[in-house]
């Protein structure tokens, strides 16, 4: 091939983000029409299924192929380019029917619970008819063709890439809803007769052809850009011009007369035909089987081996002894060391992001608990843990002063404290649990198990009962007792939570003990709404109620308070105050135990306290009640921020390793991680407020005050993304 | 698991890229070539752009492929001062070579252009402004007008599920 032609056919400019999008958008239909397909398949055909991918592949082409890299220096490039979006995109995905296969792809609860209300409000029922009328679209349609070809948009959308998303978002829209009637669809039932789709076709078709003739016979060349950009092959700016009207002449012609003379000649033969009535069953959303991680091919049947914890267990162990030897032994240089890298790069911003994307997969891996497994097959433990120790508080108070030696010490900095820490580790587990009976360390101790408890509340996975019902049969309990399969002890919940009764992921480690120990593999790894548990107040099983407990409180305003302090430390103007006072006080240590005295217990606790009290006065419960419920509603806030920060760690370092890929997506990542856990956060406490107010104005003055610190923790977390951070572990600071 | 998908893939369509192009620079013939420039984005500002060169023949306009291309760049008052070799590799018009730069100082930055080819050798020269850093709220505004729309949003829906139910 021409080596030009093979350069030009290879100029995609493949923006992997569209190309997602289109993809997620062409799975949901494709998920709608699988379920529509066998109910209408008269309706709902595989010729509609092409139409909608044809659709999707003609954005594709329109706005990732060499017609969109060569319409910065070709008109007619570009003209190809907006046929595609106005007049083949559209219509081939009106065709396809889109709206409810759309609607049925989607989950549940966004059909049901947030979609639903809109979509029955009459209101917005008869917003919808308007702007579907046939004069409102002709008018649209006209307007956005007309509008954006005037010299001053036309350039300025080939100046700025946001305004060439504009113009293209105009003609597509626009073109949508032209099409919408001519082609009808559904929900919306035909305004006119079919018959006068023609003139609206034609009426079009003429305002198309006054444009192109415009651009053909022009003797000057009317876009400013198209007059400066270099000219390739010797077509000049005026021939290029003259060719991209005859492009919008011709085929855009067709476009609008080809459906003309189809409706012509379906008025003619016959009667027009309404579209049946779609049955209201069909719109009737099933409860589908809870999704089950257990059950998924390949991965389910790993995860059920009796032994797939322990191997994953080992790998940890080996991977922490390598680190803490590499920590004593190796370059005492962060970025140089194991101990300086992996724990507080890789492995913080992956436990994070497992918890978003699945549960507690930390605790499942946890490699602490391994040795003192193998010593209790030979030596069982006496003791059960102190009653009076049996809270969070020694893990709140481990928290706080982890936090602050992190700071203190500049733990990230000394591999070989970093290795120290972790001998340390699993020294407590061992010596906890050589004494006490079950998962002691891990239930009343652990402050990383603490970190992964809360923040698994928000995660879409628990380890959940499947069918209540054949609990409700059983009366063994092996889930909690354990059992004695084929002369295999089978051990059962060592944290005390007896699964009929276990709400959410707190205090769970995903050790799957009960997934074996049920004789009747009844319990799972099933999707949980993330959050949920934060807004109910249900006593479970191992745990209480979470809103009665000062301790869960206090260890969640340590969590999320710490996330914004622990972040904030590492921005530039924080570090700079921090150095000024170091240099007037002599000693970083004061410094650091200031900030995180006021940071990390004495704002939280006053700001709790005060919005308690505040909240009492519209609702008749006690402070204590109030402010240990809406505590909790802060979790996810506080997980955002511990997210956006290492995350922000763990890409960048990988940026660093890889820094021809575009990472410019990290700020929006993390903005949007803060959007989703304030928005959140506000909806938990709502709930929350709901279930103390009687009324909507009164559930929001009982939730203002929160609101307010959960929309100052958010500011804090905007403001430490746009801050120059100091990036720990990395050679690059 | 859509879930999840949906935010994430909203968060991945909203990341900015610059494509190679867009403004016109530089255009200048020397030799038996014509070499032009363009910077993206527009306005240049502090901070990532993406520099990238359309060299031809002179006579008939045929895109030459086969060149070397480096570019440096100077800022007078600052005095900073890196260079770039731009390759086709790094465009997406494969018609043209591109590299991604780093503007670190606002202000009247050189531009020095030098192409080879076959021996050949053929330099142009030329100036341009880069405009101060935008304000990064401002380019991440949109992120920010979030929370504030779904919560308006969130209201309509808590206000229809209200009436419907006194109704």
């Amino acid at each position: 091939m021409d080596p030009i032609a093979a350069a030009v056919l290879s100029s995609w400019s493949l923006d992997w983000g569209s190309i997602c999008l289109l993809l997620a958008i062409g799975a949901l239909y494709f998920r709608g029409w699988l379920r529509l397909h066998p109910e209408l398949p008269h309706k709902y055909t595989i010729g509609k299924l092409g139409c909608f991918a044809g659709g999707l592949l003609t954005i594709l082409l329109a706005l990732e192929s060499p017609v969109d890299t060569f319409g910065a220096l070709l008109l007619q490039a570009h003209m190809i380019q907006h046929l595609l979006l106005i007049a083949v995109a559209p219509p081939l995905l009106l065709l396809a029917q889109p709206v409810l296969p759309l609607l049925r792809g989607l989950p549940r609860w966004i059909f049901k619970d947030a979609l639903g209300p809109f979509l029955a409000s009459p209101e917005l029922r008869r917003v919808g008819q308007a702007i579907v009328h046939p004069v409102v679209t002709w008018l649209a349609f006209s307007a956005a063709i007309v509008v954006w070809h005037t010299p001053r948009l036309y350039d300025l959308a080939l100046r700025s890439p946001g305004w060439h998303q504009a113009e293209h978002a105009c003609f597509f829209w626009a073109a949508v809803l032209f099409w919408w009637q001519v082609i009808g669809v559904w929900p919306s039932h035909p305004i006119w007769p079919e018959w006068a789709m023609i003139p609206y076709l034609l009426f079009a078709g003429m305002v198309n052809m006054g444009l192109s003739a415009v651009l053909s016979f022009s003797d000057h060349v009317i876009y400013a850009s198209y007059a400066a950009a270099p000219r390739l092959w010797g077509i000049s700016a005026i021939e290029d011009q003259a060719a991209a009207g005859g492009i919008m002449w011709v085929p855009g012609s067709i476009a609008m007369l080809l459906p003309a003379a189809i409706l012509g000649m379906r008025a003619l033969q016959t009667r027009r035909v309404l579209p049946a009535a779609i049955p209201s069953r069909v719109l009737t959303r099933r409860r589908p089987r809870q999704w089950d991680l257990l059950r998924i091919r390949i991965l389910g049947p790993i995860l059920r081996y009796r032994h797939f914890r322990r191997c994953v267990q080992a790998a940890m162990l080996v991977l922490a002894v390598v680190v803490a030897i590499h920590g004593f032994l190796g370059p005492q240089v962060a970025p140089m060391n194991l101990a300086g890298v992996l724990p507080w790069t890789h492995w913080r911003g992956l436990a994070v992001l497992a918890l978003l994307m699945a549960g507690n997969l930390f605790c499942m891996a946890c490699p602490f608990t391994l040795p003192r497994d193998l010593v209790r097959k030979f030596v069982s433990p006496r003791y059960h843990w102190p009653a009076f120790l049996r809270s969070k508080w020694i893990a709140v108070g481990l928290l706080v002063t982890y936090l602050w030696a992190y700071e203190a010490f500049a733990l990230w900095d000394r591999p070989s404290a970093t290795a120290w820490i972790i001998v340390g580790y699993f020294a407590a587990a061992f010596a906890v649990d050589s004494v006490f009976k079950g998962a002691s360390f891990c239930k009343y101790v652990c402050p990383i198990g603490q970190f992964h408890f809360v923040h698994s509340l928000v995660s879409p996975m628990q380890v959940g009962v499947r069918q209540a019902s054949v609990c409700g049969s059983c009366t063994t309990h092996d889930c909690i007792r354990g059992n004695a399969q084929q002369s295999t002890y089978r051990r059962g919940c060592e944290l005390q939570l007896f699964q009929p009764k276990k709400l959410g992921n707190f205090d769970c480690t995903f050790c799957l003990d009960c997934v074996h120990a049920c004789p009747q593999q009844n319990v799972g790894i099933l999707y949980a709404v993330p959050g949920q548990r934060l807004r109910e107040d249900q006593s479970g099983s191992g745990i209480g109620s979470l809103s009665r407990r000062p301790d869960v409180a206090a260890l969640v305003l340590v969590l999320v308070f710490g996330a914004f302090l622990n972040a904030a430390g590492m921005t530039e103007p924080v570090m700079m105050w921090m150095h000024q006072w170091h240099a007037r006080l002599g000693s970083m240590l004061p410094v650091v135990t200031v900030m995180y005295a006021a940071g990390l217990l004495i704002a939280p606790v006053l700001l709790a306290v005060a919005c308690g009290w505040i909240s009492r006065l519209g609702a008749r419960e006690a402070w204590k009640d109030l402010t240990c419920s809406f505590t909790l509603a802060l979790v996810p806030v506080g997980f955002s921020m511990w997210l956006a920060h290492f995350s922000n760690h763990f890409f960048a370092w990988w940026g660093s390793v890889i820094p021809a890929w575009n990472w410019n997506w990290i700020p929006s990542l993390e903005l949007s991680v803060l959007d989703l856990g304030l928005l959140l956060t506000l909806y938990t406490a709502w709930r929350v407020a709901g279930r103390f107010a009687a009324g909507g104005r009164m559930a929001l003055a009982i939730m203002s005050p929160w609101a307010v610190v959960a929309g100052a923790l958010y500011a804090m977390g905007v403001w430490i993304v746009f801050q120059p951070m100091q990036m720990r572990g990395m050679v690059m600071h | 698991m859509t879930r999840l998908l949906l935010p994430a893939l909203a968060i991945v369509a909203q990341a900015t890229t610059f494509a190679d192009g867009g403004t016109v620079q530089l255009r200048k013939e020397v030799g038996n070539l014509a070499i032009t420039v363009f910077t993206s984005p527009a306005p240049l500002s502090v901070g990532r752009a993406d520099i990238s060169l359309l060299i031809q023949n002179r006579i008939g306009l045929e895109p030459v492929l086969d060149a070397d291309v480096r570019v440096i760049l100077h800022e007078e008052i600052s005095n900073s001062e890196f260079q770039v070799d731009p390759t086709r590799m790094q465009a997406q018009n494969k018609l043209l070579y591109a590299a991604p730069v780093i503007f670190s100082k606002p202000g009247r930055w050189h531009l020095a252009v030098a192409v080879g080819r076959n021996g050949e050798k053929a330099s142009v020269a030329g100036t341009f402004e880069v405009a101060p850093a935008p304000a990064r709220a401002a380019a991440y505004a949109g992120y920010i007008a979030f929370p504030p729309v779904m919560i308006v949003l969130f209201a309509i829906r808590e206000r229809l599920i209200r009436r419907k139910s006194r109704g």
